[in-house]
C-alpha cells in the first residue's frame, strides 16, 4: 500500500511498518507535517504502527512542525519510530527533535535502515 | 591576511582558483555563522541563516543554529508569559488576602461582643464554641498575614539600606519573645550588609521562629555563624531540633508545604517567603540536616 504527496512517499512495508521517505531538499512546514499525519493516519487505518522515517533528504523542519511531530496528534499514528539520518542536516534535525521536542512515543536515531527495522520489529 | 597569486600560475593551475573561491565562500558562510552565534548570545533570536544547497556540515551547523534560535525564542516567549501570569496571580493573592482582613477583623470583634454579652460559663458549650471560633480566626489571620508577606515582595520596589545583622537578630529575638524559649549564640562577628531592612527582619524572624516552633528539646539552642567569601557572606542559622528528612529538604521551601503535620498552626508560608525574598535579591538559601541532629539554614548576602 502506498500514497504519495509532492514531497513524501508513504508505504506500508510487508512487516506492517509504516515507511516514510522524503524527496530531496524537502522543507517540512507545519502544513506539510499535518498533511503527513492525516495521510499516515488514513494509511494505518488509525491503528498505530511502528514507523521508519527517513529524514536524510530533509533540509529544514520548522519549529511548529517539530512540535507537531512530537505532539499527541501525530503520536496517534505510530507506536515507535526509527528516524534514519544519513546526512549532516538530517542528523542535526533528528538530534534536535529528540532533545528539544521530546516525542511522546519511543523514538531512536539510526544511520542504517536495517538497524532501524530490526529495532522496530523488537517487541 | 591577503595572498596575491600570479595570474600565469593560475592559468597553469586552474584548480588553485577554484580552491581559492571555495575558501572565500566558506569564509563567508563561517562568518555568517559567527554573526549568528553572536546574535543568539545577545538574546536576539530574529536572525535566520540561509543554508546553501550543498547539504554539507556547514549547512548542518547553520540549520542547527536556526533551530536553536527558534527553540530559545520559544522558551523566552513562554517564560515571559509565565512571569506575567505569576505576577498577576501574586497581585490577585495580595488583593484577596487584603480584602479578607477587614471581614475577619469584624468576626473577631463580634466574637468579643458575644463573649461580653453572653458571659458564658467556662464549662458551657457556648464558651467552647466561641473559643473555637477565636482559634480558627487567629489561624486564618496568620494565613492571611503570611500570604500578604509572601506576595508583597514581588509588588514592592525594594529600598536597600545599610543594616547591622547583629541589630536585626537582637531586635527579632527580643520583640518576638524568642529569647524566652531559646538560647541564641552568635559565634562570629556579624557584618553590616546592604539590604531592605523589613525584608531581612522577615528572613531572620522566619528562620528563628521555625527553629523554636519545631524544637523537640527543653531548651532550643540556636547558633548563628558567618563565613566571609570573596564577594559575599554565608550566614548560617543552626538549631538542635529534630532535623528534616532528606526527602523533605527540597519541599520545605515550596509555598503551602507542611512537612511537620504535628504543628497545626504552621501555614507553610514562612520558608517560601524567605526564599522568595532572597531569590528576588539574587541570593541563595539552602538547608543541611539529618534526622535527630538539628538543621542548618544557610543564605548568602552580597558584600
Amino acid at each position: 500500500m502506498q500514497r504519495k504527496t509532492e514531497t513524501i512517499t508513504f508505504t506500508i512495508l510487508p512487516d506492517n511498518i509504516l515507511h516514510i521517505e522524503c524527496a530531496p531538499n524537502t522543507i517540512m512546514t507545519l502544513d506539510e507535517g499535518k498533511e503527513s499525519t492525516r495521510i499516515g493516519g488514513e494509511l494505518v487505518n488509525h491503528q498505530p504502527l511502528p514507523m521508519l522515517c527517513d529524514l536524510t533528504n530533509v533540509v529544514r523542519m520548522t519549529h511548529d512542525c517539530r512540535q507537531h511531530f512530537a505532539g499527541p496528534e501525530h503520536a496517534k499514528i505510530f507506536s515507535k519510530c526509527a528516524l534514519i539520518i544519513r546526512s549532516p542536516i538530517a542528523k542535526i534535525i533528528g538530534n534536535f527533535f529528540l532533545g528539544a521536542n521530546r516525542p511522546l512515543r519511543p523514538t531512536r536515531l539510526f544511520t542504517d535502515c536495517e538497524e532501524g527495522l530490526k529495532w522496530l520489529k523488537k517487541q | 591576511m591577503r595572498i596575491d597569486i600570479d595570474n600565469s600560475y593560475l592559468a597553469k593551475n586552474p584548480e588553485t582558483k577554484s580552491v581559492s573561491f571555495q575558501d572565500s565562500e566558506n569564509s563567508k558562510r563561517l562568518g555568517d555563522i559567527l554573526d549568528m552565534i553572536g546574535r543568539i548570545a545577545a538574546l536576539d533570536f530574529t536572525a535566520v541563516l540561509n543554508p546553501s544547497s550543498k547539504n554539507d556540515v556547514v549547512d548542518a551547523i547553520a540549520v542547527g543554529l536556526n533551530m536553536l534560535s527558534e527553540e530559545l525564542n520559544s522558551n523566552v516567549v513562554e517564560k515571559t508569559k509565565l512571569d506575567e501570569v505569576n505576577c498577576k496571580l501574586e497581585r490577585f493573592a495580595h488583593t484577596t488576602a487584603h480584602d479578607l482582613k477587614s471581614p475577619l477583623n469584624s468576626i473577631v470583634g463580634l466574637v468579643t461582643i458575644l463573649e461580653i454579652a453572653l458571659k458564658p460559663d467556662k464549662d458551657s458549650e457556648v464558651h467552647s464554641c466561641l473559643l473555637k471560633i477565636r482559634e480558627t480566626t487567629t489561624q486564618m489571620k496568620d494565613l492571611i498575614s503570611g500570604i500578604l508577606d509572601y506576595s508583597k515582595i514581588a509588588g514592592d520596589e525594594i529600598q536597600k539600606e545599610k543594616i547591622d545583622l547583629n541589630e536585626i537578630i537582637f531586635e527579632v529575638s527580643n520583640l518576638d519573645g524568642i529569647l524566652s524559649r531559646a538560647k541564641i549564640e552568635i559565634i562570629d562577628i556579624l557584618p553590616t550588609i546592604l539590604f531592605n531592612r523589613a525584608s531581612m527582619v522577615q528572613v531572620i524572624r522566619n528562620l528563628l521562629d521555625n527553629a523554636v516552633k519545631y524544637s523537640d528539646k527543653k531548651m532550643c539552642l540556636i547558633t548563628v555563624r558567618v563565613k566571609e567569601m570573596c564577594d559575599h557572606y554565608q550566614v548560617s542559622i543552626s538549631d538542635n531540633g529534630p532535623g528534616i528528612a532528606l526527602e523533605n529538604q527540597k519541599r520545605i521551601f515550596e509555598l503551602f508545604t507542611k512537612v511537620n503535620l504535628s504543628k497545626p498552626d504552621s501555614q507553610g508560608i514562612g520558608l517560601a517567603t524567605v526564599r522568595n525574598i532572597l531569590e528576588t535579591e539574587e541570593e541563595k538559601i539552602w538547608v543541611e540536616s539529618s534526622l535527630g541532629e538539628g538543621t542548618v539554614f544557610t543564605f548568602t548576602i552580597k558584600k
